[in-house]
């Protein structure tokens, strides 16, 4: 399917489809990103949580060590095993308070540090007991007691450490503790859902849940990061997680790290598979916004396309042609307006067609521009009469039909040469012809082309009498007459029918003067008045005068003039086909 | 707080003799001044070996209100101690310190016998059935001694002149403090000893209501 970017279809796929594919794609961004915000502040949370379950489950085993330990110490045997002199009793004394206390270590300390006897792994680092006798001596509770972290035999152990009393005397000290090991992370795991690692002060991994892969990477962050208990992301077999690194400590001595490690990409799992789907989605509803838009252009765009191919016939002039209006839309309204224009541009076309034949088309031009007002002006005019003769006689002939036939054809005719010199058809009075020269239009050789339109009249008589010769039928013969004078022009009628015209005596004049061409002594087709040919000029210059005749409703005499002879046309009077051009009245 | 608690710190005035015995006066204060008693303040001739005479009745450190009285008790080495009863309940006193071990396990009233403290040094007190009971007896190997009362005073009479190793020792002062004075002829001395004292260790008693409730 080819799609020119300038057509409509091309606009609205290179508007909408972008538009949506950004729209889409900013949507699968901030969705991932705002999942990926989540899935962090959720793992710091859990990591922070975590951590306090790893304090919480460490303060509650040291309170029951501290217990037990309590007990212990009070315990009077003890107390004496501690006074006196037998080590090896003490220790196996320490040994079953190790059993019932389920402790891992358990030690007699001197109230100098000292170590007297122990039961359980080894002996604590050498920094151990003095670190916890100072913890206990600067506890000022009523019941001292001090606890920590320290390592046995390079185990790393939780340590809770309490006074063997004698009255006020504090005798000895008993240590005791538990290990911190695989099993205690493994449970810590199961509390937690966290993966964590505890690290020696060195940064060697000591136990913990995760994999030997991850303590080296959690070994090189913890170095990076000494001090800070931010969340760190770290990267363990190529996978992303999170870790807090939480200080052991024993006062204030750091002894111990703990990782607390959470896969972010576990994490992300579900939220990246909501992303695949979102973008299969996103996908699928890119493709199909396109199809809808290809869909709905072309379904706007075919009859757009119609109504442009319509515009055009219209414009050439085929108003005839109408679109279907098949749609309830703007589209169908529009085709409706096209429809309803195509019949006002037939219906105006076909009125200025009549108009055309019915006026002039100078008076139908002026209407058309300057509107039909009424109104009038005065000016000169001449005005030529033209009537058949013999009419009445050849009516009586013919069939009706045959008759307008035959009448229109002369009309036609003598149209023709009034209208090729500049003439105006004012109007057909039955077989007459009246017309004007000068007006509407002012004309300044208005006279001198009224005598060549009524020389060109009988010339053109004279072929339509040879027409009529070839169909054997009689010859028709015209009377012409011609005057010139200041008349009032303009549009007569009532407001609803209006007809450009002249009113006044000249006209009335150039009838009588059409009339007289009956009057045989005069010999002549055409008869001019004085006014006319002294207008003429030249153009009259053959006129022959006949002197002078009283017109009726005129008092003054009007003194008148022939035009014999075609001025440059064949002389149709000596044409054998034609007879002469008189007919007796 | 070991360094608090061996800090002693000292400000030694000899004074002129105000009164006529051959006497000592020890006036034992802490830091701040406030008079600290149940101080045992004994002095030791350097240039003879004292000689001392136990008292021929043993001396009485009773169980009353189950608490010891008095809370320290100096004798001189060869004394009987007895730990009478005065309580409707029983009592086990003990001692594990080094220089006096002895057990009197449960009874009530006198206990059968007194027990000898024959060699110098401090016995710590303590009843093994109520942790809050504890006392001490200071055992000298000299007749010059004495403790202090509540206004921090312990005053030593009838000393011979000549050079003595004062020693002040209190439960709570980690150890005794020693102090070479010399005794005039005539007259008396003051020492004024400022003693810094550590926590008191004394278990306190639990109140009858008070349960082990959740911590």
């Amino acid at each position: 399917m080819k799609l020119p970017l300038r057509s409509f279809r091309g606009q609205l796929l290179l508007v909408f489809v972008p538009v949506l594919a950004l729209a889409q794609l900013a949507t699968w961004y901030l969705v991932g990103r705002f999942n990926e915000r989540e899935a962090r502040q959720q793992i710091d949370t859990s990591l922070q949580q975590a951590a306090q379950t790893f304090r919480r489950v460490v303060a509650d085993r040291n309170a029951h060590l501290r217990t037990g330990a309590r007990s212990a110490a009070r315990d009077h045997q003890i107390r004496q095993l501690v006074a006196g002199d037998d080590p090896a009793t003490l220790a196996s004394a320490l040994q079953s308070l190790r059993g019932t206390t389920d402790s891992s270590v358990v030690a007699i300390l001197e109230p100098g540090g000292k170590v007297v006897a122990s039961a359980g792994r080894g002996a604590p680092e050498s920094a151990l007991p003095t670190r916890l006798i100072a913890l206990a001596e600067a506890d000022e509770s009523e019941r001292p007691s001090a606890a920590g972290y320290g390592y046995f035999d390079g185990v790393l152990h939780s340590v809770v450490l309490v006074p063997v009393q004698a009255g006020s005397e504090v005798i000895a000290w008993l240590l005791i503790g538990f290990r911190i090991d695989r099993e205690f992370a493994a449970d810590l795991k199961l509390l937690t859902g966290s993966d964590l690692l505890f690290l020696g002060a060195d940064g060697a991994a000591l136990a913990g849940t995760l994999a030997v892969s991850a303590h080296a990477p959690l070994a090189s962050v913890l170095q990076a990061t000494r001090g800070h208990s931010a969340l760190r992301q770290i990267t363990i077999d190529g996978g992303a997680s999170l870790a807090v690194f939480r200080p052991l400590l024993t006062g204030r001595e750091p002894v111990a790290t703990l990782a607390l490690v959470y896969s972010l990409d576990e994490k992300l799992a579900p939220a990246r598979l909501a992303g695949r789907y979102l973008a299969v989605v996103a996908i699928g509803a890119l493709v199909a916004a396109a199809a809808l838009a290809l869909a709905f252009a072309r379904g706007l765009a075919r009859p757009v396309e119609r109504l442009a191919a319509h515009t055009e016939r219209i414009s050439a002039g085929d108003y005839a042609a109408r679109v279907p209006v098949d749609r309830a839309d703007e589209l169908g309204r529009l085709a409706g307006a096209m429809n309803a224009m195509s019949a006002g541009l037939a219906e105006r076309d076909r009125v200025r067609d009549l108009l055309d034949k019915n006026v002039s088309p100078e008076v139908a031009a002026r209407l058309m521009r300057g509107g039909a007002a009424l109104g009038g002006e005065e000016r000169e005019v001449t005005i030529l009469f033209a009537d058949l003769r013999g009419f009445t006689t050849l009516s009586e002939r013919l069939d009706p039909p045959a008759l307008l036939a035959l009448l229109n054809r002369y009309l036609d005719r003598m149209s023709g040469a009034i209208e090729a010199h500049g003439g105006v058809i004012d109007k057909f009075i039955g077989d007459a012809i009246m017309a004007l020269f000068g007006a509407p239009v002012a004309q300044g050789d208005a006279p001198a082309r009224a005598i060549a339109a009524a020389r060109a009249m009988e010339s053109a008589l004279a072929a339509l009498n040879t027409e009529l010769a070839a169909e054997d039928r009689p010859p028709l013969a015209i009377g012409v007459g011609i005057n010139t004078a200041r008349v009032v022009a303009g549009n007569i009628g009532s407001n609803r029918r209006l007809n450009y015209s002249v009113i006044g005596d000249g006209v009335n004049v150039a009838a009588r003067l059409q009339a007289l061409t009956r009057a045989a002594e005069h010999r002549t087709n055409i008869i001019l008045s004085a006014a006319t040919r002294a207008a003429a000029g030249r153009a009259a210059a053959d006129a022959r005068p006949l002197g002078t005749v009283t017109v009726k409703g005129r008092t003054e005499p009007v003194e008148i003039f022939a035009i014999d002879a075609p001025l440059s046309f064949h002389d149709h009077r000596t044409s054998p086909h034609t007879e002469p051009p008189f007919l007796s009245p | 707080m070991p360094s608090v608690l061996s800090t002693l710190m000292l400000l030694s005035v000899l004074l002129p003799a105000v009164g006529n015995a051959r006497e000592v006066r020890v006036e034992v204060r802490d830091p701040k001044g406030e008079p600290v008693a149940d101080a045992v303040a004994s002095l030791t001739p350097l240039d003879a070996t004292p000689v001392v005479q136990p008292p021929a009745e043993p001396v009485s450190v009773v169980q009353e209100g189950e608490e010891f009285r008095p809370h320290v008790t100096a004798v001189v080495v060869g004394t009987r101690v007895t730990f009478p009863n005065r309580d409707a309940v029983q009592h086990h006193v003990f001692s594990v310190s080094r220089s006096k071990k002895f057990d009197l396990p449960l009874y009530r009233g006198e206990p059968r016998e007194p027990v000898l403290f024959d060699q110098p040094g401090v016995v710590s007190l303590g009843c093994n059935i109520h942790d809050w009971m504890s006392a001490y007896i200071v055992v000298l190997a000299t007749p010059h001694f004495a403790r202090s009362g509540t206004d921090g005073a312990a005053v030593i009479g009838g000393i011979p002149p000549g050079r003595h190793r004062l020693e002040v020792w209190h439960p709570r002062a980690r150890s005794a403090l020693t102090r070479e004075v010399i005794v005039a002829e005539v007259g008396a001395a003051t020492q004024v000893i400022a003693l810094t004292l550590g926590v008191d260790r004394r278990v306190r008693r639990a109140p009858e209501s008070a349960g082990g409730g959740y911590k």
